[in-house]
């Protein structure tokens, strides 16, 4: 039954990818639904959460085998959804066997996440052009773009340091806010408005909320809800960490 | 500011999104243009909570057709298409007035963005429903060939 092993190796590692990199919790469960389609396994049921995974299958003599996948780690990585994608259509239609197909799956788990001097000056870019787009001026554009850097070099040094992902959120909104602030000393011409939003649009958690939306309407309501949790607290943690540094800013009287 | 500065630098925030993001490259500049061009709608609609509606209606449908035709996720499109029309200024000013004591404004305000959000997500169960049911006929038509 060496081959069965393989098989549930490779359905448990492509929905713990698809949940790791930021997929939707039904499209674990598909996958691992056409992948055993695919690789002739009889009968399956897969429960997949945001935080977790529980799958059966069974085999062609009737006993059944269960496994367990824990998702402890959660980051947004659109291009691991998209390879994990096309190994289970290959999988589901006949074109690749269950152990081609695991070490495809462990070549897109090990593959590089992205790397800190890619990170910094896409996402001090994307900052300050989310500024200009909401009418900040040129100025307005290059603080911007500072926060952007800051935030993209912090955000590294957070989750080092075991800073839950709610708390860092706090962090970037305070880091944020500071630097605009701090920037109005120097010139009375910036606007701190379209900064600090255009500063804080790539934090917001767009992609969580559109997920919770489309789980809940496939009727994961248990995902869908914690999706929508994580997505309101993130929001409200940025606001919080804005919140404190702006009442504390006019508190100093500056 | 003047209407093509606010679209052109829609494209290059949606593009540095969704570079930020990982996407792959193939789907980079598809995104980006239909961003843009709901922003665009979103813009010309003067931006009430119906514009949401019609604009993200919009950039769904774009999204989930794209991806149809290239066999991708539509999580890959709709992400980097939809956050530029995220109510960021709103929630914005919600915080400072609600620092500043100012609560009626604060709600006025807020209301305002949170309806925008809402919108959004209906625009999104809409066409999300609609496009889930489209399969199933071509999957029959495909059969007999």
């Amino acid at each position: 039954m060496e081959s069965f092993d393989i098989t549930l190796d490779a359905v448990c590692l492509a929905s713990r990818i698809i949940l790791e990199s930021g997929g939707e919790t039904y499209r674990a469960e598909e996958t691992v639904e056409k992948m055993c389609q695919g690789l002739h396994i009889p009968h399956v049921e897969v429960l997949a959460l945001p935080t977790g995974l529980m799958l059966t299958l069974m085999k062609e003599d009737g006993a059944s085998v269960s496994r367990i996948v824990r998702v402890r780690s959660r980051s947004t990585d659109l291009k691991r959804v998209d390879d994990c994608n096309a190994v289970s259509r290959r999988v589901a239609a006949g074109q690749m066997d269950a152990g081609e197909a695991l070490e495809r799956l462990r070549e897109i788990h090990c593959a590089p996440a992205l790397r800190l001097p890619w990170m910094v000056p896409v996402g001090a870019l994307s900052a300050a052009s989310f500024t200009l787009m909401l009418g900040g001026g040129w100025l307005d554009f290059c603080v911007s773009f500072v926060c952007g850097a800051v935030v993209q070099l912090a955000l590294p040094v957070l989750s080092r340091r075991r800073m839950p992902g709610m708390l860092g959120g706090l962090v970037v909104g305070f880091l944020i806010t500071l630097i605009t602030m701090v920037s109005t000393l120097f010139s009375s011409a910036i606007n701190i408005e379209p900064i600090i939003s255009g500063a804080v649009m790539p934090m917001l958690p767009g992609l969580a909320t559109t997920n919770a939306i489309r789980d809940t309407i496939r009727g994961d309501l248990v995902s869908g809800g914690a999706r929508f949790t994580e997505a309101v607290l993130t929001a409200v943690m940025l606001a919080a960490g804005i919140c404190i540094m702006l009442s504390m800013w006019g508190g100093m009287g500056l | 500011m003047s209407w093509w500065v606010q679209l052109l630098s829609c494209f290059a925030a949606s593009i540095c999104f969704s570079l930020m993001l990982n996407q792959p490259r193939r789907t980079i500049f598809l995104s980006a243009v239909v961003a843009t061009v709901g922003y665009g709608l979103f813009l010309l609609l003067r931006q009430t909570t119906m514009a949401y509606f019609i604009a993200t209606m919009f950039i769904a449908v774009a999204c989930e057709t794209l991806a149809r035709c290239m066999k991708k996720v539509t999580t890959l499109f709709l992400t980097s298409s939809l956050i530029p029309l995220v109510p960021g200024i709103g929630l914005y000013r919600t915080m400072r007035y609600i620092v500043e004591g100012d609560y009626s404004q604060a709600l006025n305000v807020g209301i305002a963005a949170i309806m925008g959000i809402c919108a959004i997500a209906l625009a999104i169960t809409f066409s999300s429903v609609i496009f889930s049911n489209i399969p199933h006929r071509k999957r029959k038509a495909e059969k007999p060939c």
